[in-house]
């Protein structure tokens, strides 16, 4: 059996040593999977998530990249071992062009590589190629989390994750930028989703972690956790988040 | 109204604009305002200074005026020494006091307060070294030439606005068109993401510290070249380089360039319809009225 | 001989008091608002200069003197520069926190410049002297004369520390604080930090102008010289060597800090070359700067202070998640 895409273990993590937020995570993700994050408000994921992608300081335990320890590697040096990460705001540089954000993220590959990747992603993302000039501030919100994630897949990563990609979006960009995520786990990423929108993300993903006060409370596969009323009840909220706007 | 002034307006606001370029982006990639800035230009003066001192030492041909120009070559050497040396002099001052700051998190303003405390020690050691008597770094005189408009200039000056032009242009490339450039202003709008997307922020951060150093050091030979050398030269120079960086808008590479001039100019200006006296107050005019109906700045970002 | 040393005690510790008077004034503001001013020297001359000019006789050479008593100068240099503290905080306050630090000192320089200047009003480089002394008809005593100016500035100091402790703890004095420790709490609950720190500012300033009248009608004379920047740097050096945000570490800061600055510079004169004294005297300066950094770095708190601003605002993080 092949070690897993990304590991944690017993992962202790918070802005202040005295508070952590994370409280001994062992998660473990497989090549391949697309894994949500799951769980009420305060829980930890999203700083789970950013404890992973090096944002906020682990105080004990570790993770694993593959079969590498990147517990202690800088966060500007984790999309150079292959881990991506998208933040839930603020993902992209408003005052650079589309190109320059592009260019940005390709500065960590190799000279030769750089313009072809970039050319690359354009065709992936046809909405990017039109006017890669425009500032990326200009861009709508479904615009921006396609060039966030596509900052992102530069590199190839081979474990994307995500910070509520779906936040402030409207459905139908919802949809689009769901759509995506499962066409990159299709290609064979993996992707570790952080959801507040809990249905359109145990519909894409294959397994779900729910987090509860900074510990996983429960795992399983998505479509077990879609249908079981207790779970949904107890930690998912019996109603779906209704906070999309027209961006 | 004498219109020389514009050529004295145009000097003094180029060297303003120099040492503006380095508040600017120190201000807007370390995000505070570096009051010890001032101390970098009278720094690069004096290392200038001895350097171009020691080199005369060893060989007199060395200081043998250059064709019209009142310096020889153990100035422009010594400036490039100067520029280097300048540079590690911010990194290390970045090193032991700022950097160790930053590492605990603290809020802005204790940044400002060390810097405040950082400009009052460098300058009063170049008094203790240098004593507070103004120094030249060559006693030959120089004769302006008529350049048209009924405006005269010297070489030394001619060459200055040149260097100045040159280092502003090189500057601005640099932040457009270079992977270095890019990251700067990548750090400067959001330093949190610019890590995730796998720029080093502490690489960037000596960078600024160094150009910013860079080109307080051109700027502060400027003054020494044109004026005199004086431990006070920088802090003299403080209030028209934050007036400029602000003016010009906060991050704006051109910005500050422009608005230095426009700086210069004024005082240039206010010297001939004022009185030489309140030439220090122009600044502090322009720095209000810009905060009042403009905080933001000609070509700053939105807050 | 004795009395002579009394004397001069009382002479030393007067002028130490004026200190701790700027010393509360920049508490008020940074202490315990947070505000950055680098401009302390303009508003202490701003305040010495308008108390000269209020009590001094009628002079030939310049404007005024309008031979008022003693008192009216102190608070007329008080309310003057209490109103140049509230325009530069109006104009700089709701910008970044930095921008107040720069329009300080920025005044600084004006008001240097105005002062050197401004010859009709301000006597020019030559100053202003024979400013009327409290008990001025002492003077032929120097020990009553001391004494006396000794308990008035004691009982300033007293009447000052007193108000601004009860301040501290008024309900304005907590919503400062509330401000100082979350400003978005603060803001949720009604109120406008901008108009707090506005008025906290400004009565710092007023606080600093009232030692610059004080000190400038104890020494009798004042001249542009007394205002460059070095005292700001000495002022602020008193309030973190005693602890910022404590009232009672402001004072004694200003003693102790100006018992060290006369004793170097003491020492200096009488054991320094002449031709090297210049040299010395920037070492000097250069002590107080690598000090107030070292005092950044290692002891945030101040060498006496308890709890305070500076400390809590130099362990303050910005948690930007909401988790």
């Amino acid at each position: 059996m092949t070690a897993p895409a990304l590991s944690t273990q017993a992962l202790i993590a918070g802005y202040e040593p005295d508070l952590p937020i994370v409280r001994g995570v062992d998660l473990s993700v497989a090549q391949g999977e697309l894994l949500v994050l799951l769980g009420p408000n305060g829980a930890g994921k999203s700083t789970l998530v950013k404890a992973i992608a090096g944002v906020v300081p682990v105080h004990f335990g570790s993770i694993m990249l593959g079969e590498r320890d990147i517990t202690r590697v800088a966060a500007h040096r984790k999309i150079g071992e292959g881990l991506a990460f998208v933040p839930q705001t603020e993902n992209i540089f408003a005052t650079l062009t589309i190109h320059e954000n592009l260019q940005l993220a390709a500065a960590v590959l190799p000279k030769k590589l750089r313009v072809e990747k970039i050319a690359a992603l354009y065709r992936r993302f046809p909405d990017l190629a039109t006017k890669p000039t425009r500032l990326a501030g200009a861009l709508s919100g479904g615009q921006r989390q396609m060039l966030a994630v596509a900052r992102a897949l530069i590199v190839d990563p081979s474990v994307l994750i995500l910070d509520e990609p779906s936040a402030g979006l409207s459905p139908k960009i919802v949809a689009e930028v769901f759509a995506m995520l499962k066409e990159i786990n299709a290609g064979g990423g993996t992707v570790i989703l952080v959801e507040q929108n809990v249905k359109a993300a145990l519909a894409i993903a294959s397994r779900a972690v729910i987090l509860v006060e900074g510990k996983i409370r429960h795992e399983g596969e998505a479509s077990s956790l879609l249908g079981d009323p207790l779970i949904a009840r107890l930690y998912l909220g019996t109603s779906q988040p209704q906070k999309a706007e027209q961006p | 109204m004498n219109p020389q002034f514009l050529m004295d307006g145009l000097i003094a606001g180029a060297m303003i604009g120099l040492g503006a370029i380095g508040v600017t982006l120190t201000y807007s990639i370390l995000r505070f305002a570096n009051f010890a800035h001032g101390e970098l230009l009278a720094w690069g003066a004096y290392l200038a200074l001895a350097v171009s001192g020691a080199l005369g030492l060893f060989s007199t041909t060395l200081t043998r005026p250059i064709g019209l120009f009142s310096f020889g070559w153990s100035l422009p050497l010594a400036a490039i020494i100067a520029i280097v040396l300048t540079g590690l002099l911010a990194l290390a001052v970045d090193g032991m006091l700022f950097g160790r700051l930053r590492a605990r998190g603290g809020a802005v303003i204790i940044l400002v307060m060390a810097s405040f405390g950082a400009s009052l020690a460098l300058r009063s050691l170049l008094e203790f070294i240098f004593t507070s008597k103004p120094a030249y770094y060559t006693k030959a005189l120089q004769i302006a030439v008529q350049i048209g408009g009924g405006l005269r200039a010297t070489p030394d000056q001619l060459l200055s606005l040149g260097v100045a032009l040159a280092a502003v242009i090189a500057i601005h490339l640099m932040m457009t068109r270079t992977d270095i450039g890019r990251s700067m202003r990548a750090v400067s709008e959001n330093s949190a993401l610019a890590g995730i997307a796998g720029v080093d922020v502490r690489k960037v951060i000596r960078v600024v510290w160094f150009v910013g150093a860079a080109l307080a050091c051109i700027a502060g030979i400027m003054t020494g070249l044109l004026v005199q050398i004086r431990p006070y030269l920088g802090h003299d120079l403080l209030l028209p380089l934050f007036a400029a960086a602000i003016l010009g808008g906060i991050g704006s590479v051109p910005g500050a360039m422009i608005a230095g001039l426009i700086v210069g100019l004024s005082e240039a200006a206010a010297v001939q319809l004022v009185g030489a006296e309140w030439r220090a107050a122009v600044s502090f005019v322009i720095l209000v009225a810009v905060l009042l109906l403009r905080p933001r700045g000609l070509f700053g970002r939105a807050a | 001989m004795s009395l002579d040393l009394i004397a001069y005690a009382a002479f030393f510790l007067t002028m130490a008091l004026t200190y701790a008077i700027m010393c509360l004034g920049l508490n008020v503001q940074w202490g315990q608002t947070g505000l950055f001013n680098v401009g302390i020297a303009a508003f202490v001359a701003i305040g010495a200069y308008v108390s000269a000019l209020l009590t001094t006789p009628d002079a030939a050479d310049r404007v005024g003197g309008f031979d008022l008593p003693i008192a009216v100068g102190w608070i007329g240099g008080a309310l003057v520069a209490g109103l140049a503290a509230w325009l530069v905080g109006a104009l700089t306050i709701r910008l970044r926190s930095d921008y107040l630090a720069i329009a300080t000192f920025g005044v600084a320089v004006t008001v240097q410049l105005c002062v050197l200047n401004l010859q009709p009003l301000t006597g020019g480089a030559f100053g202003i002297g024979f400013i009327p002394r409290p008990f001025g008809d002492l003077a032929g005593d120097p020990l009553a004369f001391g004494l006396s100016n000794l308990a008035l500035m004691t009982a300033v100091v007293l009447a000052l520390y007193l108000a601004l402790q009860h301040l501290a703890k008024s309900p304005w004095g907590r919503v400062l604080r509330a401000i100082r420790e979350d400003e978005t709490a603060a803001q949720a609950l009604g109120k406008r930090p901008i108009r707090f720190r506005l008025q906290a500012f400004t009565i710092g300033g007023a606080i600093m102008g009232l030692a610059g009248a004080a000190q400038g009608q104890f020494i009798g004379f004042i001249a542009p010289d007394n205002y460059l920047p070095i005292l700001t740097f000495q002022v602020w050096a008193m309030l973190i060597v005693g602890g910022s945000g404590n009232n009672r570490g402001a004072i004694l800061g200003a003693v102790l800090v100006w018992g060290l600055w006369a004793l170097s510079a003491a020492a200096v004169s009488a054991f320094v070359l002449p031709e090297q004294q210049a040299r010395a005297a920037a070492l000097q300066i250069v002590m107080i700067g690598v000090g107030l950094c070292l005092i950044l770095l290692v002891r945030p708190r101040g060498i006496l202070g308890a709890s305070n601003a500076l400390a809590s605002l130099t362990r303050k993080r910005t948690p930007k998640s909401k988790e």
